[in-house]
């Protein structure tokens, strides 16, 4: 940003920090001062975002950073760790302020004070920002701020941000920043306790005293309307009853609303693919621009959509004051599972997408608690399972009903399949919890704030962020991923071998048909598959499948055959669940050129069914046995079930826990629990003669 | 002069209040309980609690602050 040189008067910009309890109307009154943050970013080390917004008043320009909320400054989690270490000047990279803004709530005025006075205690110039004033005169709190001011030794700016009231004088106050305060005088404090906690009484006396005359509430007559919501949404039922209707609308809006935005930009993806391959010559450079890079930048802005429509709704529910009510509805439920009441939305969003899921998970400040959370988030079947699921369930399970008529056995199935993953979550949290992440529990002290009206212009700038930091941070990498493994699929390439491998299909298929009893139900698929054989598209499909299990990923999956044979698989389907590790979405169009279908839409009817036809037909290799029975069908739906089989979600994990640690963990216990769920599935299903 | 007994906020039924006589332990929770304003003297309604029971919802100094049982169990009270 340039600012004309007439402004240029003092060169260096002035640092002002923004300091204030959360929940206090702060991110409404950075956006006021400053409008959108020039830096997005983490700092160095944390996963505390780093927020600075410039503006410049009176010719000067100032930086105002944006410090975690925080309700002291002897910190208990890595956000106010942050803040504390800017304020002291002990962060890597960023300069100490040469002032703060403390940002009180007028409405809860002592426990405000509590961190305004501490912020005093700091040798920095400070001015008090006295946010949501409208709020207390309509509770009929009155502040006699002149008063307030006198009494703390510091100027006190009442401010109602959403009006603009009170902005001017506090950036002319940040201007005028001078001299520190005289910090409060404290009393010793009763003695046989530790430092925090003595200053922490003598602190709150010494602010009852310094407000007595100067803040009156006469409340007004009547429950307030604030009160009744209350009293509505966190009741035992009808609070619960709320609870689910909007985290039922939350879920359908994503459902709903982004598969059309998806599809939107996948359409505008592929028209500009094939733009690109009308321009390029065909040959490597063309397929490794339009198979690799454009698929890989496609794969990664589609998720945009999903990631935007959840951050709206939390920003939503957060700038009204919701998420503290259904953390609190939730969390005795979460606690047996070794969570909180805060990992319910990213946990439920994560049922839609795993990437927004753990990303939402920025809204618990626990560092445990987050990081169980993410690692069990990608446990939540995400609706790129759901093909998988609906596909090999409409193909092999029976038809019928289960002991009661009404209910279809393949409900119940789709439904176990979505429990399992619930429960193995649980599970893997509540171990989790009592092994490696043992520790002392960290309080769950949770303010209940006032009902407001969510800012406009706050809960847009979550959106925004949400979306740019992960097309930043996550998909750049997706990109790269995407390119390594267009490489994997489609080298090394062999005419000669393709045409072998083909030739030895038309045999194979001639085989079969030549060795199977008339009734036999693979007859119809074979002799389509030979005929497909002498048509120009079939030819090109059987090729197509023949370079793919020649390639690096084809043969790894011959490679892995040993280990998927217990799971009752052979190598064509080890090979299919290899390609789809990085993402699973694509199992089902993997499967369909491996068994030579060439490019089908799974997703569409007709190739759905022409999917289910072929893998119905399909036999072990030279012998009658079908491959796909209902053990194994239900064994790979428990994979996919349980395995981590997304990049992109790895690459996010990564980036939201600022370590290549947990991705790895993520992906090797996953694929371990799919294994051996698969591996039980398949035994206890061969057992049971399914 | 009405009963003075020593009891923990987890004991007091929705809807009374009690006053804070005392937060127990030395560590970071109850360090941060003080801080959030649960010192001695401070009046606090219990205003209701979760469908399972816990947590509990607080009221005192003008805010509503939720914790868990076993957290309000370190804060010791005296019956109003």
């Amino acid at each position: 940003m340039h600012e004309p040189a007439g402004s240029r008067i003092d060169a260096a910009p002035l640092t002002v920090a923004l300091l204030g309890n959360p929940n206090t109307g702060k991110s409404t009154l950075f956006t006021a001062l400053a409008g959108i943050p020039t830096r997005v970013g983490n700092y160095p080390g944390v996963t505390v975002e780093e927020k600075v917004g410039r503006f410049t008043h009176r010719g000067r320009a100032i930086d105002l950073v944006d410090l975690p909320g925080t309700y002291s400054l002897a910190p208990q989690s890595p956000d106010e760790q942050v803040a504390v270490d800017i304020l002291r000047g002990r962060m890597a990279g960023a300069a100490r302020p040469d002032g703060i803004v403390v940002v009180a709530d007028a409405t809860n005025l002592e426990r405000n004070l509590f961190l305004a006075t501490q912020a005093m205690e700091l040798g920095l110039p400070l001015v008090v920002a006295l946010t949501l004033a409208d709020l207390a005169d309509r509770k009929g709190i009155r502040i006699d701020v002149a008063e307030l001011s006198r009494r703390l030794g510091c100027p006190v700016i009442r401010v109602v941000a959403t009006r603009g009231e009170g902005i001017a004088a506090l950036r002319e106050g940040m201007l005028s920043m001078a001299s520190p305060p005289q910090p409060l005088s404290l009393a010793e404090g009763p003695l046989g306790r530790p430092l925090p906690a003595r200053q922490a009484i003598a602190r709150y006396a010494a602010i009852e005293d310094l407000l007595r005359g100067v803040i009156s509430h006469e409340p007004p007559p009547g429950r307030s309307l604030e009160d009744r919501i209350d009293a509505v949404v966190t009741h035992r039922v009808w609070g619960t009853l709320v609870f689910a209707a909007v985290m039922l609308a939350m879920f359908t809006v994503i459902f709903r609303v982004a598969p059309p935005l998806m599809d939107l930009i996948s359409f505008g993806m592929d028209a500009l693919s094939a733009r690109v391959a009308d321009l390029l010559p065909e040959g490597p450079i063309r397929s490794l621009v339009v198979d690799g890079i454009l698929a890989g930048v496609g794969g990664s802005v589609v998720f945009v959509p999903q990631i935007a429509l959840l951050f709206l709704f939390i920003a939503l529910l957060e700038g009204c004051g919701y998420l503290s009510r259904a953390a609190f509805l939730m969390d005795r439920l979460l606690v047996a599972a070794g969570l909180s009441g805060k990992s319910f939305i990213p946990l439920l969003s994560s049922f839609a997408c795993a990437i927004p899921g753990i990303m939402a998970a920025r809204t618990i400040e626990n560092r445990r608690d987050r990081l169980l959370t993410i690692l069990v988030a990608p446990l939540m079947s995400c609706s790129a399972r759901l093909p998988v699921y609906l596909l090999l369930c409409g193909a092999f399970v029976p038809d019928r009903g289960c002991g009661l008529s009404w209910l279809p056995l393949r409900a119940v199935v789709l439904a176990g399949l979505y429990a399992l993953g619930v429960v193995v979550a649980a599970v893997v949290a509540a171990v989790l919890s009592r092994t490696l992440f043992r520790g002392p529990r960290q309080p769950f002290v949770m303010e209940m704030s006032g009902w407001r009206w969510p800012r406009p212009a706050v809960v847009l700038e979550r959106v925004r962020e949400a979306s740019v930091s992960f097309l930043l941070n996550a998909g750049t990498l997706i990109v790269a991923i995407s390119i390594v493994l267009w490489a994997l699929m489609n080298y090394p390439r062999s005419d000669a071998a393709v045409d072998a491998d083909v030739a030895a299909g038309r045999v194979a298929l001639e085989a079969a048909l030549a060795s199977s009893g008339a009734d036999d139900p693979g007859r119809e698929d074979w002799s389509a598959a030979l005929a497909a054989l002498d048509t120009p598209e079939g030819l090109a499909a059987a090729r197509r499948g023949a370079a793919q299990r020649l390639s690096f990923l084809g043969r790894a999956g011959r490679f892995i055959e040993p280990l998927v044979r217990p799971l009752g698989w052979d190598w064509r389907i080890g090979c299919a669940a290899l390609a789809s590790f990085p993402a699973r979405e694509v199992v089902l169009a993997t499967l369909g050129v491996i068994y030579n279908l060439g490019d089908i839409d799974p997703e569409e009817a007709e190739g759905a069914t022409a999917l289910e036809r072929r893998l119905k037909a399909a036999r072990w290799d030279g012998t009658e046995r079908p491959v796909f029975t209902l053990p194994v069908a239900l064994s790979l739906m428990v994979f996919f079930a349980l395995c981590a089989q997304c990049a992109s979600t790895l690459v996010v994990i990564g980036r939201e826990t600022n370590s290549w640690v947990w991705p790895m963990v993520t992906f090797t216990y996953m694929t371990v629990l799919a294994w051996l769920g698969a591996f039980a599935t398949y035994r206890l299903g061969t057992f049971l003669g399914w | 002069m009405g009963q003075r007994s020593m009891i923990s906020l987890d004991d007091i039924a929705v809807g009374s209040t009690a006053r804070v006589q005392d937060v127990e332990g030395v560590d970071p929770t109850a360090v941060r309980l003080l801080e959030m304003g649960l010192t001695p003297g401070v009046a606090v309604r219990v205003v209701g609690q979760a469908p399972f029971g816990d947590p509990v919802e607080l009221e005192f100094r003008g805010y509503r602050l939720s914790i868990r049982r076993h957290e309000a169990a370190r804060v010791v009270v005296e019956n109003r």
